[in-house]
């Protein structure tokens, strides 16, 4: 074999009866195999650690600074292949092939109920074999500008960068994942090389299979593979951030029937090791607060000021924690200010034990539920080891949370002052007055 | 799959679960739908999902689902041609994942069953102010639905497509019936519901005799005359109507609605799933590789076929100004499916997508459900299994065939501002 294993493990968890292998090659690749008994499909996610975020870095000693919208550009263009496209490949075979882009992971993924040696086969050789020229590049730049339109048009999208872009200075989360229009017309040809150079390599990178496979078929493909050999030695450089918040606040018009609010906080970044940790507790806090066991939500929602959409999203990365709690409300500031005044009641007042323990529950059945989908399975794998995580981390971390460190945290996090409100405001425009379609009759 | 005819106009349906780690029970009363009682039956599900007898108080349910590790309860209303369908759903981890090793799954049975059975109405009528809190959340979905251009372009699409005919009464009802419909108006709607509708129940990793047995007490006590089930229908083709809508937004959407004029029946429905992929189901499919991946006039373009009311939905996401040749574009890929040349590796490639799509189905809670409840709807009883044969069989002369009975009714375009550098 080519790439032999230098480590490898089972990995159980008694909690929910699941287990799976992580081995270690040779080249620095890890390798994540989750076989589920019942299961018909295999899910395979191949995943790279190069998000939007990741706008500067060194490479063989030089410093590369990137346009916003590179990873997802790249996340395109390597269906790509000089003998044709990956999709043409997967569909001889079946599977049901995709990719996705954040920002700090690239994901290429399929799933597939037959001929799952071949479709593994097309994943490792597509994301291994970059193939870019002028002509194509320029195509994806049309075709990705559609995308950032698309995206320009939805609320949330919208609503989540214009907070990000109000709290951060530098930090490249403020940019959309995709890029602008601009950014993307700077890419070129030997700069996409560069990137797959710098991060599509193998000890920066992870395989995760679940569902119905097994160890000694994602070894054997990973056998007739043609991988790229070790690593370039690159090294990401975070942008510098000041503690304080850009803006502390901004007002953006669009076609939304209702105001929508977005009141995010600019927490302080947290070492890699502690921020599932951080994550999870954040999420608690989001549902002590306003979530719908809470007299706050059912005060708000029954006086029609929140509906059962107003949701707290974490951000938690390298550089960066946000914690955005978002929702439409025809009253923003009542909104606003009751939310506030929640966080310093509980900070005063503390978290009661009954409520820690409904949240954690709650939080706990979701995640006994992500077990539930091979698909689900071979993502959160790729993920969380890219995160130097398990897969169980987050259960042994609900199991094992108390009120104190709930408290403990409430204290250093959801500080007024190191917050930014945004309102997406309806368009003042005519057009949004009701349908004011036209018709002509005739063949179209 | 097992399916047993219960006493009463219902039916339990038991299917295989036992790989996954949660458990799910769905109640589904069907009945005709009617453009008067539309706004009630849309209503509705959200007084449900607020509180039943046993717990009437919408935060202590939500806290007695918290308990038992975020259990989901839900209540819908959709519309699945003429019939109006009110599902009312709970799902949960299973017992042995419990962290204290609490017994859960009876307690996910009297929820759901309490409330579908045992709602919160008093002297013939729900609670005034419970009403009014959730009139309120519907009359904000509704004026909201612009919120969403991609949706919102299919909806008015639909709309100019089926008319006044039943097979188009809005799912989430009408603004201006919204005043009308007050608490005993939702009492009625709900008694004509346990009362008339045709019961479907759907058991997945819980136990299918205590499920039956319950719903069993539950029904013995109603005064039950259910209505049978509304056939599928289709509109007849008409001369294509062409609509635009200028909007608040940077792209443009487009949605052309085509019918079949009679309902598909029998193999012609297998030959519609294949089709439907060929076209514009799947990534390798003809207005995904050459509408936006050829000629770069789409984001996205993808079809959609519903067996219940005849109609084929082809949406996409367009630059305003190439709205013209997208749909030219869009058009002359169904034709030339339709009338041209199917190569046999075009073929073959659909055939393995379509019946590895099949192979999954039996992997999630929700898809061995909703294959379960389509097939039940349509009365065709299928397994994938079954269908994956058709599927095998089905060759470019009967695709061709089952294509070419569509025709254009309605190209209805929402107009967004378009690049300003491009304009």
């Amino acid at each position: 074999m080519k790439y032999e294993p230098v480590s490898d493990e089972i990995i159980r968890s008694e909690r929910v009866d699941f287990a799976y292998e992580k081995i270690r090659l040779s080249n620095g690749l890890t390798v994540l195999v989750a076989p589920m008994k019942g299961y018909r499909t295999a899910n395979a996610a191949y995943a790279t650690a190069f998000g939007s975020v990741d706008q500067r870095f060194v490479l063989d000693g030089e410093e590369i600074s990137l346009p916003a919208g590179v990873a997802h550009f790249l996340e395109h263009k390597m269906f790509e292949s000089e003998e044709g496209d990956a999709f043409d490949r997967y569909a001889e075979t079946g599977a049901n092939a995709n990719a996705y882009t954040g920002f700090e992971r690239t994901c290429y993924v399929f799933g597939a109920s037959d001929r799952v040696d071949e479709s593994l086969d097309i994943l490792l050789d597509t994301v291994s074999h970059p193939w870019f020229t002028e002509a194509t590049v320029a195509k994806e730049q049309g075709i990705i500008g559609q995308e950032i339109r698309m995206y320009e048009d939805s609320p949330d999208w919208r609503l989540m960068f214009s907070v990000f872009d109000c709290l951060y200075f530098n930090c490249p989360l403020k940019q959309d994942i995709a890029g602008s229009v601009e950014s993307i017309a700077k890419i070129t040809p030997q700069l996409l090389y560069t990137c797959t150079r710098a991060f599509y390599n193998p000890s920066n990178m992870v395989l995760a299979v679940a569902g119905n496979i097994t160890r000694d078929q994602v070894l054997a493909a990973l056998g007739r593979a043609d991988l790229p050999q070790g690593g370039a030695a690159v090294q990401k450089l975070p942008a510098s951030e000041p503690e304080q918040i850009r803006e502390r606040g901004a007002t953006v018009e669009m076609a939304v029937s209702r105001p929508v609010l977005g009141l995010g906080f600019k927490e302080r970044p947290r070492p890699a090791a502690e921020r599932l940790r951080w994550e999870i507790m954040a999420d608690l806090l989001g549902e002590l607060l306003i979530g719908d066991i809470t007299p706050l939500y059912r005060r708000l929602y029954d006086e029609g000021l929140v509906n059962s959409g107003f949701s707290t999203d974490v951000f938690i990365g390298e550089g960066y924690f946000c914690i955005l709690f978002s929702g439409e409300t025809r009253d923003p500031g009542a909104v606003r200010a009751a939310l506030l005044d929640e966080i310093a009641r509980l900070r005063r007042e503390g978290i009661r034990q009954e409520d820690f323990e409904l949240c954690r529950n709650l939080l706990y059945g979701e995640a006994v539920g992500g077990f539930e989908s091979a698909e689900s399975v071979a993502g959160a794998l790729a993920s969380l080891a890219l995160r130097g995580e398990d897969l169980f981390a987050e259960l042994e971390l609900l199991a094992t949370l108390t009120v104190e460190d709930l408290e403990g945290a409430l204290k250093e996090l959801l500080d007024e002052g190191r917050s930014a409100t945004v309102l997406l405001r309806p368009a003042q425009s005519e057009d949004n007055g009701g349908c004011g379609c036209e018709k002509s009759e005739g063949e179209a | 799959m097992q399916r047993r005819e219960l006493r009463g106009g219902a039916a339990l349906t038991a299917l295989p679960a036992e790989q996954f780690k949660t458990s799910r029970i769905t109640i589904n009363f069907i009945l005709p739908s009617k453009r008067e009682t539309a706004t009630a039956f849309a209503l509705l599900p959200n007084l449900l999902e607020r509180c039943y007898a046993g717990c009437p108080d919408m935060t202590r349910l939500s806290r007695k689902l918290a308990a038992l590790y975020g259990a989901a309860l839900s209540a819908d209303s959709s519309v699945q041609g003429e019939n109006r369908v009110v599902t009312i759903s709970v799902c949960g981890i299973r017992d042995q994942y419990a962290l204290a090793g609490e017994p859960l799954s009876a307690e996910y049975a009297d929820i759901l069953f309490g409330t579908a059975f045992e709602p919160c109405i008093e002297q013939g009528s729900f609670d005034p102010a419970q009403v009014e809190i959730e009139r309120q959340k519907l009359r904000e979905q509704l004026e909201g639905e612009i919120n969403n251009k991609r949706a919102y372009c299919v909806q008015q699409a639909r709309r100019r497509f089926f008319g006044d005919a039943a097979a188009g009464i809005e799912r989430n009802g009408y603004l201006g019936d919204l005043d009308r419909i007050d608490g005993r108006a939702l009492a009625a709607a709900y008694d004509e519901m346990v009362r008339t509708a045709r019961i479907e129940v759907l058991v997945l990793g819980a136990d299918p005799q205590q499920v039956e047995a319950r719903l069993l007490e539950h029904l013995d006590k109603i005064e039950r005359a259910p209505a049978a089930m509304r056939p599928a229908v289709a509109m007849p083709p008409r001369p294509a109507e062409t609509y635009r809508e200028p909007v608040d937004a940077v792209q443009g959407k487009l949605c052309l609605m085509f019918t079949t004029g009679r309902p598909l029946s029998g193999q012609e429905l297998d030959w519609m799933r294949l089709a439907g992929a060929l076209l514009g189901g799947l990534p390798s499919s003809r207005l995904f590789r050459n509408v936006r991946e050829r000629q770069s006039l789409c984001y996205y373009c993808a079809c959609s076929y519903s067996q219940l009311t005849g109609a084929l939905c082809i949406d996409s996401g367009i630059e305003p100004k190439n709205a013209q040749r997208a749909q030219q574009a869009i058009l002359k890929e169904l034709a030339d499916l339709a009338g041209g040349p199917i190569s046999e590796q075009e073929l073959r490639e659909a055939k393995t997508s379509y019946l590895g799509a099949l192979g999954s189905v039996g992997d999630s809670l929700s898809s061995i459900e909703a294959w379960a409840f389509r097939e039940i709807l349509r009365g065709t009883f299928k397994t994938p299994q079954e269908v994956a044969g058709a599927i095998e069989a089905t060759g470019a002369q009967e695709i061709r065939a089952v294509l070419s009975l569509f025709s254009l009714s309605v190209s209805y375009l929402l107009e967004g501002r378009g690049n300003p550098d491009e304009v």
